[in-house]
């Protein structure tokens, strides 16, 4: 039996037992759990709804689904390249507000045209991550502070500061949000009539599939790969066998931090079109829970990330449809997180079994 | 009141609840468990503290201070009740502590809030995502609190603040000066030789865990009879990892910990007395919130490379490899 096969199977246990747990809680809640998780599926366009509102359709439905995953199809992305140096990145939220609120403030209000926009867009957001991303790796490399600590006082501190701006010079006085974007510069093609519905196409969809394939590439087939996810397997054999820990740490800290910039810009750029002042997106620190299912690996991340954000984005139908609070959305992915982390746990007992059975034989 | 007075007021009833919930913190790293759980914790503890004031204070006169103690009781409660899903995570699961730790604060987010709301639709008929406490009533101290400047110490305080004072020295007392705490120090630095000596480790990482979940929880209450005056998702504003900060800061040791708790709260308490006397508009009081989080990480620049973490933090205890 490979490893890979493994892995899914405790990834497939783990949500099993997760969604066993809501459905305890639904059921507590006197409703009926099969079809408050149906319900999740028609509010993604995965299932039909009994109703349509005028210009929307399941296909329409299904692409604001892809459009609101495609930020943390990024944002997931990049705790995995931190994690496989073994670095915990929880400073996404941080990066992608700098990514984001850069890009805004420098292409969101101005005029150029849409072609050189977009990329443009893309670009400054990565670089506004990365920035953010390799300091933290520098200041675990040079003086030894531990990346939790610097990327939550990150977070806040680029919280706050942008917060500020946000106030005294980009807000808009009725929303209290930042200004909206130009549409030339919105990396989604928001509302797009076609025949006689209406789409939201997400551009970044497709870049967040090469993104992940080129990982793919980086992780498997680059000696920079192989580095670090050496120093992430063992920090000091990977010393002694004359890698540079120290570069490997910054290096992919940097690309975990230019892939939160972009997740920023498609969220802040793309899915909406303003940032809310002094609140951290979410998506960052749900990622974790995304990267934990999927096995951080990132093809194991598409699937953890389509699975994950069927629950949350079809929260907000179930809940009208069942007179459920929203809020249950996230606590039945807290438990799947919570049985996503004895992963470790539930391998060791799939082999245990293994191994007796193998005795009995 | 002069300027000074008010920063050492404000400045105290912000460290000190800090100061609480990093001693937890050091017990449990201490005892060789990671602890990222803090923030999760103190917010967990903060919940079921307002949902016991909310329930006693229905039986009661409006301005009855008995729901307030009944609250930090239950955050304590609360508090080790939901650290135990920490230490169960670490201890006989062998997940990854990190990992188990934001694990517990994203769900102990998700879980309040979503309970709040239920708890107010379907018990108290209300569509609200907060219970509402309004801030303690605050005392002097006779006599010593006319000092000039050093009483301002013992001016306008909370009730927390001494019931803080007491526990945070009974903790000092139990993890220095008995066996129990040379135990649990000896558990985070070689858990092996605690165990050689018969005692058992595991049920010392327990009982830290829980410890830091108690005084978590406690912290959480206090800040929400304070600073925001109610519960609700806003007290998830990161206090939990100012803490964690303050105690690698502080060495794992309790007394330079609350040497640290003392600069960020007297540097927010400063900033915030600074804005006010410019005459500044509010929204400059954003960039005074951001001056602990910075000052963390100025001094953690020239701090972390002497600070010695416990030798065996992190690692869960396997006896087959003694």
């Amino acid at each position: 039996m490979n490893k890979k096969y493994d892995r899914v199977i405790v990834a497939a246990i783990a949500v099993f037992l997760g969604l066993i747990a809501g459905a305890v809680i639904i059921l507590i809640l006197k409703r009926n759990p099969i079809s408050a998780y149906y319900s999740l599926l028609r509010g993604c366009g995965l299932a039909p709804k009994v109703k349509y509102a005028g210009g929307k359709n399941m296909l329409s439905d299904f692409s604001s689904f892809l459009d609101y995953m495609t930020p943390m199809l990024f944002a997931a992305l990049a705790v995995v390249v931190a994690f496989k140096t073994g670095l915990f990145n929880i400073g996404v939220s941080g990066q992608m507000l700098v990514g984001s609120f850069l890009a805004t403030i420098l292409i969101g209000y101005s005029n150029i045209p849409s072609v050189l926009a977009k990329p443009l867009v893309i670009i400054i957001a990565a670089a506004g991550g990365g920035l953010i991303g390799g300091l933290i790796g520098y200041l675990k490399y040079r003086f030894n502070i531990n990346e939790v600590v610097s990327s939550i006082m990150l977070n806040y501190t680029a919280s706050y500061i942008i917060g500020f701006l946000i106030n005294t010079r980009y807000v808009d006085p009725v929303s209290r949000q930042s200004r909206d974007i130009g549409a030339n510069a919105r990396l989604t093609l928001h509302q797009i009539s076609i025949g006689s519905y209406k789409y939201d196409i997400p551009l970044g969809f497709i870049l967040a599939l090469v993104a992940i394939v080129a990982v793919k590439i980086l992780l498997d087939k680059t000696v920079l790969g192989f580095e670090i996810k050496c120093v992430g397997a063992n920090r000091e054999a990977a010393r002694y066998s004359g890698i540079k820990v120290g570069s490997s740490m910054v290096i992919s800290m940097l690309i975990s931090g230019v892939l939160s910039g972009i997740a920023g810009a498609v969220c802040y750029l793309g899915y909406i079109s303003t940032i809310q002042p002094k609140v951290l997106s979410p998506t960052g620190f749900d990622a974790i829970a995304v990267c934990l299912v999927g096995g951080s690996s990132p093809v194991g991340i598409l699937f953890s990330t389509f699975f994950l954000m069927i629950i949350s984005k079809g929260s907000t139908y179930m809940s009208s449809q069942m007179g459920l609070e929203a809020e249950i959305a996230s606590v039945i992915t807290g438990l799947i997180l919570l049985t996503s982390a004895c992963s470790a746990f539930i391998l060791e007992r799939i082999k245990m079994i293994r191994r007796k059975r193998g005795a009995g034989e | 009141m002069n300027n000074l007075s008010t920063v050492i007021i404000n400045g105290m009833s912000f460290a000190l609840p800090l100061f609480i919930m990093a001693i937890g913190g050091i017990y449990s790293e201490r005892s060789g468990v990671t602890n990222l759980a803090l923030e999760g914790l103190q917010g967990f503890g903060a919940f079921t503290g307002a949902l016991a004031a909310y329930v006693i204070g229905m039986h009661l006169e409006a301005d009855s201070m008995v729901p307030t103690y009944f609250a930090m009781l239950f955050a304590i409660l609360g508090g080790m009740l939901f650290s135990l899903l920490h230490a169960v995570l670490c201890n006989y699961f062998k997940a990854d502590m990190v990992i188990s730790g934001v694990v517990i604060n994203i769900l102990a987010m998700a879980m309040t809030a979503f309970l709040t709301k239920t708890i107010n639709k379907n018990i108290f008929g209300a569509a609200s995502d907060k219970f509402v406490l309004g801030v303690m009533r605050r005392f002097d101290i006779p006599l010593i609190s006319r000092i000039p400047v050093l009483g301002a110490f013992f001016t306008n305080l909370y009730p927390f603040e001494i019931i803080i004072a007491i526990l945070a020295f009974a903790a000092w007392y139990l993890l220095y000066k008995t066996p129990f705490g040379l135990h649990l120090r000896a558990a985070g630095d070689n858990p092996a030789a605690v165990d050689a000596a018969g005692i058992n480790v595991i049920r010392i990482r327990y009982l830290a865990v829980m410890m830091s979940g108690a005084l978590s929880g406690l912290a959480g209450i206090c800040f929400a009879y304070s600073i925001s005056a109610k519960f609700s998702s806003d007290i998830y504003v990161g206090y939990g990892y100012l803490a964690i900060a303050a105690l690698i800061f502080g060495g794992w040791k309790i007394i330079p910990t609350l040497g640290a708790c003392l600069i960020f709260g007297f540097a927010r308490s400063a900033g915030y007395q600074i804005v006010q006397q410019l005459g500044l508009p509010s929204s400059y009081s954003d960039l005074v919130m951001v001056l602990p989080y910075v000052l963390t990480l100025v001094l953690l620049v020239f701090l972390a490379h002497n600070s010695q973490a416990p030798r065996a933090l992190g690692e869960a205890y396997d006896k087959s490899k003694r």
